[in-house]
C-alpha cells in the first residue's frame, strides 16, 4: 500500500535518513525502531508529506505523493512526537476543530468524537482543558485527535515517551485493538523495543538515518541464532575478572552492568567450565548464571554494537 | 474557515488576560491622557499658580476713535457709523482679555499684573514671573476692522514665556481659549447684528494670526490615534499566536488536514478584523460614555464611525494576513515579533499616531497618504470636523485596496509544504 524508495533527507549536509526502503501492506502492524536521533521522525514527516524529501519517493498504491499529496493526507492518521494540541482549549474543543478540518462530516462528528474519547478513555474529562491535563493524558488526546477521520494507516511516532505505565498500557492496547479489530494499518515508531515486539509483526530497525536490519520479528531473532546469551551474576567484579572471561575461547562480547556480566558466545559452545575456572582464579564467586533468550535489543546490539538507549 | 475562525477566536477567548489587554488597555491610556490634559480643572487648581505680566500697550480710547476715523474714510452714513461704533465698543477685544483674567476662577491661579514691557522682561529674568501676555498697540483696531470690515490683521497677543513648564503650558490654552472664546462671539455677534451682509469668518491668534484651521480637540486626536494604534497591534497579536500554534506543533497538523492555506489565514483575517472592530469600537464607545469626547453627535455620526472603523478594521486584517505567513515562515518568534512591532511603529509614525505630521515636509505627508493608518486617522479628523459633508470614496478604496494587497501577498508567502 505505501512503501518508500531510497528516500533520503539531508539537513544542512548532514544525512538525517539515508535511502530507506520500506513497504507497507494493508492491515500490517509494522514497528520502526531505533535510537534516538536515527531518523525515525524524519522518516515519518516525509511519509506524511509534511517535509519534502531531497530525494526519493513514498508511494502509495504505487503512485508517488510528492506531486500530489492529498491522497495520502486522507488515508493516513499521523500522531506526531510532540503533543499537537491547542493547550487553551479543551479535550471535546480540540477534537471537535481537528475533526472539522478533517472534513469529518457534520452529523457524525459529535459521535466519532465521542467514540475516540472513549478509546482513549477520557470521555469523562473532555470538558477540561489541555494545559490542565497530565503527560499521558495529553498523548491520549494526541492520538484521539488522529483517529477521528477513521484512517486506513495510523502512524504513531514515539507516542509514549515519558508518560505513566497505566497511559502506556492503554495507549498500546488501543493500538493493538485498532490493529487487530478495526484492521487498522499500523505503523509504530519507538525506541523501546519491548513495545515493538509487544505489538508488530514486522520490524525495521534504523540507525544513523540507514535500516540496518528488517524482517519479521523471527527473521530478525534468527540474526541471532548463532549466539548464545548467558547473563551471570557475581559476588563482585573486578577488572582482571572481566579481562579473564573475555579472553575465554569462543566468548564474543561481554558487557558489564553492576554485579553481573552479559556473556554472548559462539552457540554451542561449552565455556561454563572455562568461566568459573577464570572467576575462581580471582577468588570471586559466581552467584547465577542464566541463559536468555534474545531480544530485539539484541539484535540491534549486535548490529551496531550499541545499546538502543546509548 | 468557519472551523479556524472559531478555534481562533476561542483561544483568543480563553487567554482573557490578552483581551483584557488588547481592549482594555487604550481606554485606559485614553483616562490618563485626558486627566492629563484636563489638568486645568476647578479642583487642581490649588497647586497651580502662574504669575504673568500683563503688558497693555493697546489704547482702547484711542483705537475706538481711529476706527471711527476709519469708518468716515469709508463715506458711510453718520447712523451706520454710530451702530458699528456700539457695536465695536461692546466688543471690545482687549477689555475682554483683561477681564478674562480678572475672572475669580481664572485669577486665583493665573496672577495677572499690568506693567510695562520693560519691567515685565526684567521680572521675567530675575525670576518673579513666569510668562507675559503682551497686547501690543494696535490690537484692538485691527480686531475691530477685521471683524467688522473684513481687513487682514497683522496684530496679535505676544505670549512669552520664561520656561516651559506644565503651567505655562495651560497659561498657553487659556489664551488660546480665550481667542476661540472671542472669534466665536464675534462671529455671533456679525450674524445676529448684520445679518444683511456675508459672514466673515473672524480670525485671532496667538503669535501670528494664522489661517483659519479648524482643529479637533486633543482628546479627539488622543482617541483616535492610540486606538488605532492599539488596532494595528491586534494583527502583530493574531500572528504571535501562529507562532504558538507552530511550536505546539498544531500548524503541522492543520497542514496534515489538506485544509488550504487559503482557509488557514482566513480564519486568522477574519478573527482579526472582528477583534479590531470591536475594540475600536468599544475603545470609541467607552472614551466618549467616561469622557464625552464626542459630544452632542447623533445616529448619523456614529454610523459614519462605523463605516470608518470597519473599513480600517479590513487593512489591519490583511496586515495580520501577512504577519501570519511571515511568522510561519520565520525559525524564531522573537525577531519575527520584533519586525511585527517595528512595522507596526513605522506605519504609525508615517500615519500620525504618535504626533501630528502638520510640521513635517511635503513628502512626509504625502508618504503618510498611503499609510493604512494615515488614511484612516485622516479620514477620521476630517469626518469628526465636517461630518457626512465629506468624501468617503477615495480613502475607503484606498483602505480595501491595502486589505486586498496585504492578503494577497499573505496567501503569497504562505509557506509551502516542507519550509515550516
Ligand atoms: N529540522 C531539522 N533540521 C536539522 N536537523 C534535523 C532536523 N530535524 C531532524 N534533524 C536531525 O536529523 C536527525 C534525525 O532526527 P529524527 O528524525 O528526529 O530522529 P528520531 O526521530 O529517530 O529520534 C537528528 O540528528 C536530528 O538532529
Ligand atoms: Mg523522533
Amino acid at each position: 500500500m505505501i512503501e518508500t524508495v531510497k528516500l533520503s533527507k539531508i539537513f544542512k549536509g548532514k544525512k538525517a535518513v539515508d535511502e530507506i526502503d520500506l513497504y507497507i501492506d494493508e492491515g500490517e502492524s509494522i514497528g520502526l525502531l531505533g535510537p534516538n536521533g536515527a531518523g525515525k521522525s524524519t522518516t515519518i514527516s516525509m511519509i506524511s508529506t509534511l517535509l519534502k524529501p531531497t530525494s526519493g519517493d513514498v508511494k502509495l498504491n504505487g503512485k508517488s505523493t510528492i506531486k500530489n499529496p492529498g491522497e495520502i493526507r486522507r488515508i493516513l492518521g499521523v500522531v506526531p512526537q510532540e503533543i499537537a494540541l491547542y493547550e487553551e482549549l479543551t479535550a471535546y474543543e480540540n477534537l471537535k476543530f481537528f475533526g472539522e478540518i478533517y472534513h469529518v462530516k457534520k452529523n457524525i462528528l459529535e459521535q466519532r468524537t465521542q467514540e475516540v474519547l472513549e478509546m482513549v478513555g477520557l470521555k469523562k474529562r473532555q470538558k477540561e482543558l489541555v494545559k490542565t491535563f497530565s503527560g499521558g493524558m495529553k498523548r491520549r488526546v494526541n492520538i484521539a485527535a488522529a483517529l477521528l477521520h477513521q484512517p486506513k494507516v495510523l502512524i504513531l511516532d514515539e507516542p509514549t515517551v515519558g508518560i505513566d505505565p497505566q497511559s502506556r498500557n492503554h495507549i498500546l492496547e488501543t493500538v493493538r485493538k485498532l490493529n487487530e479489530e478495526y484492521g487498522t494499518t499500523v505503523l509504530y515508531t519507538s525506541h523501546y523495543m519491548e513495545e515493538v515486539e509487544q505489538l508488530c509483526k514486522r520490524v525495521y530497525i534504523m540507525d544513523h538515518g540507514k535500516v540496518v536490519a528488517a524482517g519479521s520479528k523471527e527473521e530478525l531473532l534468527s540474526i541471532l541464532s548463532s549466539e548464545d546469551m548467558i547473563q551471570v551474576t557475581l559476588s563482585e567484579t573486578s577488572e582482571r575478572v572481566v579481562e579473564k572471561v573475555k579472553a575465554i575461547n569462543n566468548i564474543r562480547r561481554v558487557d558489564v552492568t553492576d554485579k553481573s556480566l552479559r556473556i554472548i558466545s559462539k552457540k554451542g559452545s561449552s565455556i561454563l567450565s572455562d568461566l568459573v575456572h577464570a572467576v575462581e582464579s580471582e577468588a570471586i564467586h559466581l552467584t547465577n548464571f542464566q541463559m536468555e533468550k534474545p531480544s530485539l535489543e539484541d539484535v540491534f546490539l549486535h548490529i551496531t554494537g550499541r545499546t538502543l538507549r546509548d | 474557515m468557519i472551523s479556524f475562525l472559531k478555534k481562533d477566536l476561542l483561544v483568543f477567548w480563553r487567554d482573557r488576560k490578552e483581551v483584557l489587554i488588547s481592549i482594555l488597555a487604550p481606554i485606559l491610556i485614553l483616562i490618563v491622557l485626558n486627566v492629563a490634559f484636563s489638568g486645568i480643572s476647578i479642583d487642581d487648581t490649588d497647586e497651580l499658580d502662574v504669575r504673568a505680566g500683563l503688558v497693555l500697550e493697546d489704547d482702547e480710547a484711542a483705537a475706538f476713535k481711529q476706527f471711527e476715523e476709519t469708518l468716515r474714510e469709508m463715506n458711510l452714513a453718520e447712523m451706520e457709523i454710530n451702530a458699528m461704533m456700539d457695536q465695536a465698543k461692546t466688543l471690545s477685544p482687549s477689555g475682554v482679555m483683561v477681564s478674562f483674567f480678572e475672572d475669580p476662577e481664572l485669577s486665583s491661579w493665573i496672577h495677572t499684573i499690568e506693567m510695562s514691557e520693560e519691567e515685565a522682561k526684567k521680572q521675567v529674568e530675575n525670576g518673579e514671573l513666569e510668562a507675559i501676555i503682551k497686547i501690543p498697540a494696535g490690537f484692538t483696531h485691527d480686531m475691530l476692522s477685521q471683524v467688522m470690515l473684513g481687513q487682514p490683521a497683522d496684530t496679535a497677543i505676544r505670549f512669552q514665556i520664561a520656561e516651559h513648564s506644565f503651567e505655562t503650558d495651560i497659561l498657553a490654552s487659556v489664551i488660546d481659549h480665550y481667542i476661540e472664546t472671542l472669534n466665536f462671539q464675534l462671529a455671533l455677534d456679525a450674524v445676529t447684528k448684520d445679518e444683511g451682509t456675508e459672514l466673515v469668518l473672524p480670525q485671532g491668534g496667538r503669535d501670528v494670526i494664522s489661517e483659519n484651521i479648524v482643529e479637533i480637540e486633543l482628546a479627539q486626536y488622543y482617541t483616535i490615534a492610540m486606538s488605532s494604534l492599539f488596532a494595528l497591534f491586534i494583527a502583530a497579536t493574531v500572528a504571535v499566536k501562529t507562532a504558538t500554534e507552530k511550536r505546539e506543533r498544531v500548524f503541522n497538523r492543520i497542514l496534515l488536514t489538506n485544509s488550504s492555506p487559503f482557509s488557514y489565514l482566513m480564519g486568522k483575517v477574519i478573527s482579526t478584523f472582528l477583534l479590531a472592530w470591536i475594540q475600536l469600537m468599544l475603545v470609541f464607545i467607552a472614551t466618549d460614555l467616561m469622557l464625552g469626547i464626542f459630544p452632542e453627535k447623533l445616529s448619523e455620526f456614529w454610523l459614519g464611525i462605523i463605516v470608518i472603523v470597519t473599513f480600517f478594521s479590513l487593512t489591519i486584517a490583511g496586515l495580520s494576513a501577512i504577519f501570519t505567513s511571515l511568522t510561519l515562515r520565520m525559525s524564531n518568534i522573537n525577531t519575527a515579533n520584533g519586525l511585527f512591532t517595528m512595522v507596526v511603529m513605522v506605519l504609525a509614525a508615517l500615519g500620525g499616531n504618535f504626533f501630528s505630521l502638520e510640521q513635517f515636509p511635503n513628502w512626509v505627508q504625502e508618504l503618510s497618504q498611503w499609510t493604512p493608518t494615515g488614511v484612516a486617522i485622516d479620514l477620521f479628523t476630517e469626518f469628526l470636523q465636517n461630518g457626512n459633508a465629506i468624501s468617503f470614496a477615495v480613502p475607503l478604496v484606498k483602505q480595501f485596496v491595502f486589505f486586498c494587497g496585504f492578503f494577497a501577498l499573505g496567501i503569497l508567502l504562505f509557506p509551502e509544504r516542507g519550509r515550516s
